[in-house]
């Protein structure tokens, strides 16, 4: 079973992603903010990380970054997640593997993280 | 260097950047500060913050929005998305979103403070919303909880020169324990008057300044909120300066009658029932301004191509009027509308241009608007007010509710204390034909020709005819002749119009 990490601080958001995705037989763990979520890697080991883009104490820019700087994660399939356009988010982020903007359907969310883990980018 | 460090000690304000906010807050709300917005679901509150936080980033001030259970951010977006004052640009550097839900859930008050605070630094934030102040205090186990979250939150938005806004439904019925705390409080409501509505925002408490009193009226529009404030608490002055000078009616005979034409500043009531002449009159009035006494056509009922067009027939050219600058004409069709806004649109068309000739066709276009009749005579009394000091010589024209007969019926009370002249339009039959009269009934502080004249409206515009010099009765709209072998019935008409004049006069 593959493991997928979600990464938002927004009520809802989190849930629904977690649903939609142990509908289909993955694997959720969540953090609400980039510092939680690192310190979760090693726990959870993930396949792929949703990220979202603004969240408190660490934000997607931030861990982006930490995760990209880590050896062990470095290659992980990572979908980045705004409810701004994606050039706005490229303004300090690029080096993500999707972008999805929300609010976003269940099926475009399903497509880009089974694409992702039976096509890693960054095998 | 941030924009707070390079800020003067002391209440600074933060401008909201809503229209007609920073009026009623005379100069927007305090740095530092901590204020409740409270309003039902849908009133307004998030649309309101955000413009503030928009509003601001323009001026490179920083905001970070904090939700807790309301609209998701993706949601809230998209619906801001429509309104001219966001820009996604400013996003996420100037205007920060963030949820603290599940941080509250799971570490409840104290964790939720840290994270307030944290952020606060974090985005540099001259403006914090918490938008959902309801889900602390649900979290909160008693009153003293939740009180001393919202005591330890005023002091890191002081300490950080944060103004915050806590935005809140406010369910808990009257008693609001957290209101003794903070800096202010203001509600938004959305009220019913009969079959309408109306959006209202109340500023119920404000430490550090005094603000516009009351309830004003808002919309919420496509530019975001746009608050009217109410010209009863915003048009206080008065003047009372007397002006000697006099201003021409546009009529030779009217200003004979009243002394050399109306007294400058002053404002004056025509009333008349439909069809009387009031519109011409005005036109004539509004005939005679130049680049040194402009003019302006407050109207709800002409169109300004038909006003032109009917006031050309009478030989009146306002159209050229227009063209030099001279007139402004505007047109307010009588649809639903704020009676706040209509006052406030009159006196900033009036101040625009520095106008000294004012016509407004009629009080019941205002009086449309209104939610309650008891309103009009304060809010005349303001724009009257306000029109004086501004140096405006106006006339209001106002409909008569009956064509003829004794009584004059006119739609409101007290309006006459609030007005400095009254002429009266009537009507009279008088040998078997329908005569235009017109009656000086008020003059403050000035001398009148209390005689009635007839006029005519024709090509030649308003013209006087003679006066009714051997007739009696006049003005109870059956006019006879007066002979001292006048037949009985004659007699006792003209007694019923001296009671009819005396009845007027009591009312008046």
């Amino acid at each position: 079973m593959q493991t997928v990490l979600v990464v938002d601080d927004e009520f809802g958001v989190a849930e629904v992603l977690q649903s939609i995705l142990e509908d289909e037989g993955y694997r959720v763990a969540t953090a609400i903010n980039g510092k939680q979520a690192l310190a979760r890697l090693n726990e959870v080991t993930p396949d792929l990380i949703m990220l979202d883009y603004m969240m408190p104490i660490m934000d997607g820019t931030q861990t982006l970054s930490a995760i990209r700087s880590n050896a062990t994660f470095a290659r992980l399939p990572i979908i980045m997640m705004s409810s701004l356009e994606e050039v706005s988010v490229r303004e300090t982020c690029t080096d993500y593997d999707f972008f999805l903007r929300k609010p976003f359907r269940a099926m475009a969310v399903l497509k880009a993280v089974q694409q992702l883990l039976e096509h890693p980018p960054r095998k | 260097m941030s924009n707070k460090e390079v800020s003067e000690p002391g209440l600074e304000r933060i401008a909201t950047g809503v229209p007609g906010l920073d009026e009623v807050l005379k100069g927007g709300f305090f740095e530092g500060a901590v204020y409740i917005v409270r309003g039902t679901p849908g009133a307004g509150k998030t649309i309101l913050a955000n413009q503030i936080c928009f509003q601001n980033a323009r001026q490179g001030k920083r905001a970070l929005f904090v939700t807790l259970l309301a609209e998701n951010h993706a949601r809230m977006l998209q619906h801001l998305e429509q309104m001219s004052f966001y820009d996604a640009k400013l996003i996420p550097k100037y205007v920060y979103y963030i949820s603290a839900f599940r941080v509250l859930e799971e570490n409840g008050l104290k964790g939720m403070m840290d994270l307030l605070r944290r952020e606060m630094r974090a985005h540099d934030a001259s403006i914090l919303i918490l938008d959902g102040l309801i889900a602390v205090e649900e979290t909160s186990t008693n009153d003293r909880e939740f009180r001393k979250f919202i005591h330890e939150l005023q002091a890191h938005a002081a300490t950080a020169g944060c103004c915050t806004l806590l935005l809140t439904n406010g369910r808990r019925g009257e008693y609001h324990p957290e209101h003794t705390m903070v800096d202010g409080l203001v509600t938004l409501e959305d009220v019913p008057y009969g079959k309408r509505r109306q959006r209202e925002l109340e500023v119920r408490k404000f430490r550090g300044s005094a603000s516009l009193r009351g309830r004003h009226p808002f919309q919420i529009t496509d530019d975001g909120l746009v608050v009217h404030p109410r010209p009863e608490s915003r048009f206080l002055r008065n003047t009372g300066v007397a002006n000697a000078g006099r201003i021409s009616t546009g009529i030779a005979q009217l200003d004979a009658m009243t002394g050399g034409g109306l007294i400058a500043d002053s404002s004056t009531l025509l009333l008349g029932p439909s069809g009387a002449g009031k519109t011409t009159l005005g036109t004539a009035f509004l005939h005679r301004s130049s680049k040194a006494e402009p003019g302006l056509h407050f109207g709800f009922y002409e169109s300004p191509d038909r006003l032109v067009a009917n006031a050309q027939l009478l030989g009146i050219d306002l159209k050229a009027r227009v063209a030099a600058g001279d007139l402004e004409i505007l047109w307010h069709p009588p649809f639903e509308r704020i009676l706040d806004s209509l006052g406030n649109e009159l006196i900033d068309a009036v101040r625009r241009r520095k106008v000294r000739r004012l016509f407004i066709d009629g009080w019941g276009g205002f009086a449309g608007t209104a939610e309650t009749h008891e309103r009009l005579t304060p809010f005349f009394s303001a724009l009257a007010n306000e029109l004086r000091s501004l140096g405006v010589t106006s006339i209001c024209a106002m409909e008569t509710q009956n064509l003829i007969g004794p009584e004059l019926l006119v739609p409101a009370t007290g309006i006459s204390a609030v007005t400095e002249n009254m002429i009266l339009l009537r009507y009279s039959e008088y040998q078997g034909q329908l005569r235009r009269l017109i009656s000086i009934m008020k003059v403050r502080g000035g001398g009148f020709d209390p005689k009635l004249r007839e006029f005519e409206i024709g090509p030649q515009g308003l013209r006087f005819v003679d006066s009714f010099k051997t007739a009696e009765g006049v003005l109870s709209g059956y006019s006879t002749e007066r002979s001292d072998a006048a037949a009985p019935a004659n007699k006792k008409n003209a007694a019923k119009g001296r009671r009819a004049t005396a009845r007027r006069r009591s009312k008046a």
